[in-house]
């Protein structure tokens, strides 16, 4: 009987989980993204399995949501008029064939027979409107509108985008390769906030000009499946080919997952974040270079300083920063040499023609110990209670807090060694990391003493750069340029020139470029520190003919982070080969 | 005595048996006698005593500081670096006596903070009984029914600048209720007994009864519940800190493990890196659980196999 | 009976109703503003970012009184509406938890049961086995001292690392969609395992402690040794013992609830589990209020239905909760 009651309870306890385990399985099967075609097992060899850009779930396909759509909406389904190429700075005509300044009009030639994934032809109207929801509260792309364009009209495959007096040049050569051409007789039936903010994942509507169309896995869940359609206007038009049938982007849940899933193979391309992989790559492991820094160059971290407060008020004082500061070892221990050292102006390596070598030469900073004590001491700034660090010039303690968002590692650990490395100088500065909501408080309200920062990316052109250190005016919450609060009229004059020559005028640009160099460096509102690479790691297990700076026709951004593939990630896939 | 023990460690909640009558109270020289020869108590003692000293004096032992640089990055343990570097290049032995330091500072005060509100309410809802009880105890209750590890996250995720000390009250707050109620308990049937009413009958308040009688006949019971509390504190600190709501400004066993798993130890095989800070932690609360059973034979002679 | 449930109701509600209150207004009194914080994730430009700010404080809700904001969750909790999230736009945190909550739930039902089954009647076997009690017990100390994701990252470690057998992180290989094939079950399969297991072992050796504990107690009360003296085989005074030390475990069951989900939590971030533990440690990162909120909702519910049915089955169990005399 004891015996009888004991198995009762055990299988009793036994069915439960057997019970809970298949509803389970089911309600996964039911609730994850269902897949709604494709074999239910991939072929490995027309796979491409990609990673490191999504780390949340599969919820944005709004492409008109820059920083959040999910991977691949822009560039695997929904186009732009021109692509960008950054290595070799021109543009790309993709649905536009042709683009020219007519006065400050710019008129654009719109391909032929280029056809929505419906069926349906593009038309101009289909430009007019999709430039047209930068006009509507909410839009992120509200800028275009304010500073310059009037309004668009169209005549047969041509659009003509009208300009107020001089048009900011720099500025629209970005939006003619960021802004998503979406069909008309789609969005239109859209209210404007779902236009602007809303998530847009009704598959049905997920209509586009480009080479793939959803698969599965919107949701929660572990992959976004992209498929290859046919009736891609490239295939005849330039003879172009997606050599893959199928682009499964992985969800990351966290880098040492990614890491393993990558180094067996799983991944082909992998845009993650590794520290550490330096020591990897080898065998079946590549970069984009085949040595140090081993990645693109994707934007810069800036050590910004609050110029509002003192002594980084001085800018004697900023520069004997710069010099007291060691990036070499944090390029070297912190990152494993995937990032490379700034330019003192800042400029990514995409810009260095425009780079004023000789006001460098002149102006520049290193990291130089001793040229940083020698500046100290010469405005003023000395130990005088011989704690080894100096105090202000008034003689009040001098101890400056530099900050970072809390969790974000290889930042934490770089302060920690830039800290390590300014107190050889004299400098004192302490490292703390906040959340990263107080942190935004403390930068945009201007509390802030330092902070690093590195929120502008590539682009076409170094206009950017100069926007971010140089924008005027100063208002009591900055919450996206010039957080050091650095107040330079002819600065900001020369900007809004730059931004106002097109990049036709070479010499002029050449000019201002120098000009506003100058400035950079004599004033060094901001320090740049290292450039962050475009992360992109190769496993060749199953692909070949990644993105290399060997190899023709190979040298293209490989990433699939948000903006890229409408550069030359495109093309990047474009030229993949199966093992 | 009842006997308490570590239910499903990682609640704050060891499950209290029935109380029966307590056991005489024992002279303390007697109980001491025992203790020490109780073998677990006494590997208890060890295990926790030696990483006391070795947080204590470990930091004088190694002359790097635990966020220093220079090292060589990512060696395995070596005549320069004890248990090897991090990823970046620090040194694994100083983080890990800083952590110990770090767990034991937080593991008492929360257990501290953790018994002084524990034993308040459960002295006085088991002394007053009555509305006062109903009370305390639907308070007690509906704190315990929270998982207070959810309420940890939402609390600390939001705090900007967490310190050692921020974490230990957190903790403190949030891991009461199961001393409190194993306190209660025993304060009831200590409350029936002939001294108490005496002293009650004899004018004093009820503060000073608790104070003076009841509690310091618990005092072995009440050494048990720090004890746990303790362990379950440095466990919890440990969980939040390896989510990355740890101190910002201070080294700490969960810290390190964070750090380990953020910087890809796992598949780079820096096995130096995450295995001491959690035998560390494995060996203080084991060690506390240990004591914890030891000493509870020790007052309870029943347990007792010798 | 009634009376025991009535008592244990009223607790749930308050309870309920304080967690939800708590749930709400811890977010709201912390500093700093989340849409800020959004907006900078955004990288919008200034002046697309100050409309935004205010757009998405007007959609949040975050500009009503608070008293309002207060009753308005209340009326969206009745209707199932766990509000929208902040850090993934445009999602409900409904479809965001639904999602994830399978997965946990796969984690913790069989752990939580297995480990009580299997720790339970474990510990009873070595409260009556000298050479099990010096053999296990130890063990069972050490793994219930083990933090739970120190366990896990070791079985990460080796088993998935250095000898590759097991995969170490998501719910299935990421070549596959869920369906009903073998495929698809045996890789869930493999994947469930390892954090499983490392759920399953720290909370057995906690359970198996605290029933040996118990049995020996019982063992030693007096209605044991009267058995003993009438002569009645020991399997029957073993019996009874178990039945009684049943007893406190089964409270103890509800209430180690609310700690094992500590436990999942942390088990799904090292093993990359898509449940609800990471689906929190992402809202964390994202200072995402709702949907940090839904979880914690969920995970209260959870547990206050988790410890209302184990009542009711320790009403079963317990004969005296029944005839009104109620727990001391």
């Amino acid at each position: 009987m004891v015996a009888r009651k004991r198995t009762q309870r055990g299988l009793g306890a036994g069915a439960l989980v057997v019970l809970a385990l298949c509803v389970v399985v089911a309600s996964t099967a039911v609730g994850a993204g269902a897949r709604t075609d494709g074999p239910s097992a991939l072929p490995r060899s027309q796979t491409l399995y990609v990673s490191g850009k999504q780390w949340g779930p599969y919820t944005d396909f709004n492409p008109f949501r820059q920083g959040d759509y999910a991977t691949g909406v822009l560039g695997l389904v929904y186009e732009t008029l021109f692509r960008y190429d950054p290595l070799k700075d021109r543009f790309i005509p993709w649905l536009a064939t042709n683009g020219r300044w007519s006065g400050s009009t710019y008129v654009v030639t719109l391909r032929n027979l280029v056809t929505w994934s419906d069926g349906r032809p593009l038309t101009a109207a289909d430009v007019k409107f999709s430039f047209e929801t930068g006009k509507l509260p909410g839009s992120e792309f509200a800028t275009m509108w304010q500073t310059g364009l009037q309004r668009v009209t169209t005549s047969g495959n041509r659009v003509s985008f009208h300009f107020r007096g001089t048009p900011n040049y720099q500025q629209w050569d970005t939006f003619r390769y960021t802004m998503p051409i979406v069909p008309r007789h789609i969005w239109a039936s859209y209210s404007a906030q779902a236009i602007t903010t809303g998530n847009n994942d009704d598959m049905s509507k997920l209509i586009g000009t480009g080479p793939f169309k959803y698969g599965g896995g919107k949701g929660g869940s572990q992959t976004l499946q992209w498929n290859r359609r046919d009736g891609w206007w490239a295939n005849r038009a330039l003879g172009k080919r997606m050599p893959m049938r199928y682009i499964v982007d992985i969800h990351n849940t966290s880098n040492t997952a990614s890491l393993q899933n990558f180094l067996q193979s799983k991944i082909d391309l992998s845009n993650n974040f590794f520290p550490g992989i330096d020591k990897m790559i080898k065998g079946n492991v590549k970069t984009y270079y085949s040595r140090a820094p081993y990645m693109l160059a994707a934007n810069a971290a800036w050590l910004v300083p609050n110029t509002t407060k003192k002594p980084l008020d001085d800018r004697n004082f900023r520069r004997a920063l710069a010099f007291s500061i060691n990036v070499g070892r944090i390029v070297r221990d912190d990152y494993g040499n995937i990032v490379s050292k700034a330019s003192p102006t800042g400029l990514l390596p995409t810009w260095r023609k425009w780079i004023d070598t000789t006001a460098v030469r002149q102006l520049g900073y290193a990291y130089n110990v001793d040229r940083a004590k020698q500046i100290l001491q010469q405005n003023g700034y000395r130990d005088r209670d011989g704690d080894g660090f100096v105090e202000n010039k008034d003689g009040s303690k001098l101890d400056l807090r530099l900050i970072v968002p809390n969790g974000w590692s290889d930042w934490m650990t770089a302060i920690q060694m830039i800290a390590d490395s300014t107190k050889a100088a004299g400098i004192k500065i302490t490292p703390a990391y906040p959340d990263f909501n107080a942190l935004v408080e403390e930068r945009n309200s201007g509390k802030f003493e330092l902070v690093i920062n590195n929120e502008v990316q590539l682009s076409n052109g170094p206009y950017v750069y100069y926007d971010y250190l140089f924008r005027l005016p100063i208002r009591e919450q900055q919450t996206t340029r010039n957080f050091q609060r650095y107040a330079n009229q002819q600065a900001w004059r020369l900007t809004t020139q730059l931004n106002k020559t097109p990049s036709t005028n070479v010499a002029r640009h050449k000019q201002l470029n120098s000009q506003l160099q100058r400035i950079m460096l004599r004033d060094l509102p901001a320090i740049p520190l290292w450039y962050n690479g475009m992360w992109a790691q190769y496993n060749t297990t199953h692909w070949t003919n990644f993105a290399s700076a060997s190899g023709s026709g190979l040298q293209n951004t490989p990433s699939t982070w948000n903006g890229y593939l409408n550069m030359t990630g495109i093309d990047a896939l474009a030229k993949l080969r199966p093992r | 005595m009842a006997t308490i023990e570590p239910v499903a460690a990682h609640t704050e909640t060891p499950v209290a048996a029935q109380p029966s009558s307590p056991p005489p109270a024992q002279p303390r020289s007697e109980a001491l006698h025992f203790a020490l020869r109780n073998p677990r108590v006494v590997i208890g003692i060890v295990v926790v005593g030696a990483l006391l000293v070795l947080a204590v004096i470990g930091p004088w032992l190694t002359d790097a500081d635990p966020f220093e640089f220079g090292f060589v990055t990512g060696a395995e343990p070596s005549r320069e670096n004890w248990f090897g570097t991090t990823a970046p290049g620090q040194d694994v032995f100083a983080q890990f006596v800083h952590g110990l330091r770090a767990s034991f500072v937080v593991g008492a005060l929360s257990a501290a903070i953790a018994a002084l509100i524990g034993m308040t309410v459960g002295f006085v809802a088991g002394y007053r009984g009555g509305v006062v009880d109903e009370v305390l105890s639907l308070f007690t209750n509906v704190v315990l029914v929270i998982p207070t590890l959810a309420v940890l996250i939402i609390v600390a995720a939001y705090l900007s600048v967490r310190g050692l000390v921020t974490e230990a009250v957190l903790i403190g707050v949030t891991s009461w209720p199961w001393a409190a109620r194993a306190i209660r308990a025993q304060t009831f049937s200590l409350a029936s007994r002939d001294f108490v009413s005496l002293a009650r009958l004899s004018g004093a308040r009820s503060t000073q009864v608790i104070v003076r009688e009841i509690a310091p006949n618990m005092a072995s019971y009440l050494f048990l519940v720090f004890i746990l509390l303790f362990g379950g504190s440095v466990l919890t600190a440990a969980f939040l800190d390896f989510i990355g709501l740890g101190p910002t400004n201070a080294m700490s066993l969960g810290v390190m493990m964070n750090n380990a798993v953020v910087s890809g130890a796992l598949p780079l095989g820096m096995w130096w890196w995450f295995l001491p800070p959690g035998l560390g932690i494995m060996a203080i609360v084991g060690g506390l659980y240990v004591m914890n059973v030891g000493l509870d034979e020790v007052f309870n002679p029943r347990l007792r196999e010798t | 009976m009634s009376l025991y449930l009535a008592r244990k109701t009223f607790l749930y509600l308050v309870t309920f109703v304080v967690a939800v209150s708590v749930d709400w207004a811890i977010p709201r009194l912390m500093p700093g503003d989340p849409i800020n914080g959004l907006i900078a994730r955004l990288q919008a430009d200034p002046t697309a970012a100050e409309q935004l700010h205010g757009y998405f404080t007007e959609s949040f809700g975050l500009d009503q009184p608070l008293w309002r904001q207060y009753l308005d969750f209340w009326r969206g909790l009745a209707q199932g509406d766990l509000g929208p999230s902040i850090a993934y736009v445009g999602s409900s945190v409904n479809d965001l938890l639904l999602n994830a909550v399978p997965y946990t739930l796969a984690l913790l039902v069989p752990a939580i049961l297995l480990s009580y089954i299997a720790g339970n009647r474990v510990g009873a076997l070595a409260a009556r086995r000298k050479a099990l009690d010096n053999s296990v017990l130890p063990l069972a100390y050490v793994l219930t001292a083990t933090p739970y994701m120190w366990l896990a990252l070791v079985l990460a470690y080796v088993v998935g690392f250095r000898w590759g057998v097991l995969p170490v992180s998501g719910a299935y290989d990421f070549s596959l969609q869920p369906a009903w094939t073998w495929e698809f079950a045996r890789s869930f399969a493999t994947h469930w395992f390892l954090p499983f297991l490392s759920l399953f072992l720290v909370s057995f050796g906690g359970w198996a402690i605290g029933m040996r504990n118990l049995i020996i107690y019982e063992l030693e009360a007096d209605y044991a040794n009267y058995l003993q003296a009438l002569g009645a085989p020991n399997g029957l005074v073993r019996r009874y013992a178990y039945r009684n030390a049943v007893l406190p475990q089964m409270s103890g069951l509800a209430l180690a609830l609310g700690a094992v989900v500590g436990g999942a939590l942390v088990t799904e971030v090292v093993f990359g589990y898509p449940g609800v533990g990471s689906l929190i440690l992402t809202a964390v990162q994202n200072r995402d209020y709702f949907l940090l909120q839904g979880a914690f909702l969920f995970i209260i519910i959870g547990v206050l239905i988790a410890n209302f049915v184990v009542d009711l089955l320790y009403m079963v169990v317990d004969p005296r909760t029944r005839v009104g005399a109620g727990r001391a």
